[in-house]
């Protein structure tokens, strides 16, 4: 077999399409490390000359931001604050001075707590829906549809009745990690069973049925047969459950106040009327978000791309 | 007789609306090899499975030893089931694959090691232990699977259409193992096939399935030579039994069938009870009908339209009233198309079977 020839047309063309694919990244990662006058400026400046790790220690250590520069007003730029203006901006002030001071770790936090946990718990609950589904066929061919229908409508469509059930008295899951987490497995246990329900419709029943005619019952052949051989299927579902929920940003929104929060969410409150437009923080929490997942997925590649190629030997 | 080993009473699934087995009820004798043989579909495998416990049936009972096993989970049936499609775990090796089922019910250490050499040794597979199943061929792999079930020792072995995935000489050479797995082992074995020449070669007794229902159940020489019913004659053999419709009658003091005024002597033992007028149908076996002198009273004649010689044998299609049969012939035999032929079918195997339902007239 002779390999295609990589000609200068593809090779303009891949570049292209990476410019286009990277661009949005590298302009979150240059913003991330420039000084705040040059976040918004006409020409652009692409890459900083005047390279700042300031906007990380805005969300990670802003205590040492803050004994640098002696106080909070020679952050802001106006320069000097004057006492007139200063009882003006009051609510103003008090707010900028709330994100300055308060680091992003809680909404670090708050994002892997939540994330890790719903999708443990939506791959529990999905694996065992598409056992029943695939395995038992059961619900016949109505349940499976109806699992998927969650996904059928605009999330905020489902958000607002989470909003008042949430706070119905007696359950009050607003503001909570458990609330958030429940929210979140709701929502992606539609994926979780469908991807996984594919990935045993791969695998061949007689598999689990010889686990089971060397004496073992059903639940430990699905367990101890099954999952090892779908690793991969589940891995690679566990990644993309993950990923969803660690950007999803509307549930976190509406369903938490102050105790707990996401990094999407705290993302958006360096863009808004109290705090301004924090371009350059924004990018570097961006940047710092993008971490866990980048780890990860670089350590289970080799089972994402294994994840198609499993189950046993067919004719 | 022999001791009973797995008997079936009245076995019933049915899946939804669907009847899958229809009250079906046989008995097999230990030592002995069954063949369950039926069409796609005809509820075979679901007979092996609820034999094996992986379904549960709608109603009837399974014994083993006399024993109902319909409580009894599938790992302690001590049944052992070999799959379509091996089920050999690939992440395993084959070593791994042979000692599971050992594993799994917490054997010793030592005692797998023996287990497991004296199954590799009696399939052959002292040498392929440490490969990957992947790495093996698809008769290696067959055996594995067979090996895994073997070695936990089984009442009672299962084959589920062992052979269907195999290419036609290994098909051979894994028949002629299974054989000498049955004579060496004494294993009582039951054997699911659509493959009549499979059942015909390696069981003692065939059980034919159509649409749930057990057709027949005898020797497999009795279900071939006398087939109780059209389906089991037309399922067995290749090619099929001939089918000839007519009217039951009297030339002289002779029975006959008559069709469109070509009449064909029929043996009077097997006309039985049949009344003159009724309608039924002949059946004769291709290899059981022979060319005959013009005069034979026992004949019948016929015009060839097709001669397809196969080596040594040769098929003629011969056209009697509207009715085409097909006769095996020795090569040779002097016939060619559009010659008046005698033939003189075997009263000993020639059927007369009713023609609404299809079943044989008992003599």
């Amino acid at each position: 077999m002779g390999a295609r020839k990589f000609g200068p047309g593809s090779a303009i063309g891949l570049a292209f399409g990476l410019l286009f694919a990277v661009f949005p990244l590298f302009w979150m990662v240059s913003t991330s490390f420039k000084p705040s006058n040059e976040w918004v400026t006409t020409p652009p400046v692409w890459v900083s000359e005047n390279g700042t790790v300031t906007n990380y220690l805005v969300i990670l250590w802003p205590s040492v931001l803050l004994e640098q520069r002696g106080g909070l007003g020679q952050y802001t730029e106006e320069g000097e604050v004057t006492a007139q203006r200063a009882t003006e901006s009051d609510a103003v002030s008090g707010a900028v001075a709330d994100f300055l001071t308060k680091s992003a770790w809680q909404s670090i936090r708050g994002s892997i707590i939540i994330s890790v946990l719903s999708t443990m718990l939506s791959i529990v609950v999905g694996f065992m829906a598409a056992i029943a589904i695939a395995r038992y066929r059961f619900g016949g061919n109505v349940t499976p549809f109806f699992i998927l229908s969650g996904r059928m409508f605009p999330p905020i469509a489902i958000a607002i009745p989470f909003v008042v059930m949430f706070s119905a008295p007696g359950i009050e899951a607003t503001d909570s990690y458990w609330g958030l987490i429940l929210a979140y497995a709701a929502v992606t246990v539609p994926f979780s069973t469908w991807m996984l329900k594919s990935f045993i419709d791969e695998l061949p029943q007689e598999i689990e049925e010889a686990a089971m005619m060397d004496g073992m019952s059903r639940w430990e052949a699905h367990i101890k047969v099954t999952v090892p051989l779908i690793k991969g299927g589940l891995i690679a579902t566990s990644l993309f459950i993950f990923i969803l929920n660690w950007s999803e940003f509307l549930f976190a929104l509406v369903l938490t106040y102050t105790n707990v929060e996401t990094i999407p969410v705290k993302l958006s409150k360096y863009f808004s009327a109290t705090s301004g437009q924090q371009y350059g923080i924004q990018a570097a929490l961006a940047c710092v978000s993008i971490v866990p997942l980048v780890i990860v997925g670089f350590f289970i590649q080799r089972h994402l791309v294994r994840g198609l190629t499993l189950g046993a030997i067919k004719r | 007789m022999a001791n009973i080993k797995l008997e079936l009473v009245e076995l019933r699934k049915e899946f939804g609306e669907l009847i899958a087995v229809d009250d079906m009820s046989l008995a097999c004798e230990e030592g002995e090899t069954m063949a369950l043989l039926g069409p796609s579909g005809c509820g075979k495998s679901t007979t092996l499975n609820m034999i094996v416990g992986l379904e549960a049936p709608t109603s009837g009972d399974i014994l083993i030893d006399g024993q109902s096993v319909l409580q009894v989970p599938p790992g302690q049936r001590n049944v052992g089931l070999v799959f379509q499609d091996y089920a050999v775990f690939t992440h395993m090796n084959v070593r791994r694959n042979l000692e599971y089922g050992l594993r799994v019910r917490g054997m010793a250490r030592a005692d797998i090691d023996r287990e497991v050499a004296k199954v590799a040794t009696f399939l052959h597979l002292e040498h392929q232990l440490d490969y990957k199943p992947l790495e093996l061929g698809a008769s290696e792999l067959q055996r594995v699977a067979i090996g895994r079930t073997l070695v936990t020792n089984p009442e009672i072995l299962l084959l589920d259409e062992p052979l269907s995935n195999l290419e036609a000489e290994m098909r051979n050479q894994m028949r002629r193992e299974l054989r000498r797995i049955q004579a060496e082992t004494g294993q009582t074995i039951i054997y699911v096939t659509h493959d009549q020449i499979e059942a015909l070669s390696l069981a003692h007794r065939i059980a034919v399935m159509d649409f749930g229902q057990l057709k027949q159940y005898d020797t497999a020489h009795n279900v071939y030579h006398y087939p109780d019913n059209t389906f089991v004659g037309s399922f067995l053999g290749n090619p099929p039994m001939n089918f000839v419709h007519g009217q039951f009658g009297h030339d002289g003091n002779r029975p006959v069938v008559a069709q469109n005024g070509s009449i064909i002597p029929v043996p009077a033992a097997s006309a039985g009870a049949v009344s003159d007028g009724a309608d039924v149908i002949v059946g004769m076996r291709p290899e059981s009908m022979m060319l005959a002198e013009a005069d034979d009273p026992e004949a019948f004649t016929a015009s060839v339209i097709a001669v397809e010689p196969q080596g040594p044998e040769t098929v003629l299609t011969a056209r009697i009233g509207q009715s085409d049969l097909k006769l095996v012939v020795e090569t040779g035999t002097q016939a060619h198309e559009g010659a008046e032929i005698a033939i003189r079918p075997d009263a000993e195997l020639l059927a007369l079977f009713d023609a609404a339902s299809g079943v044989r007239f008992k003599a």
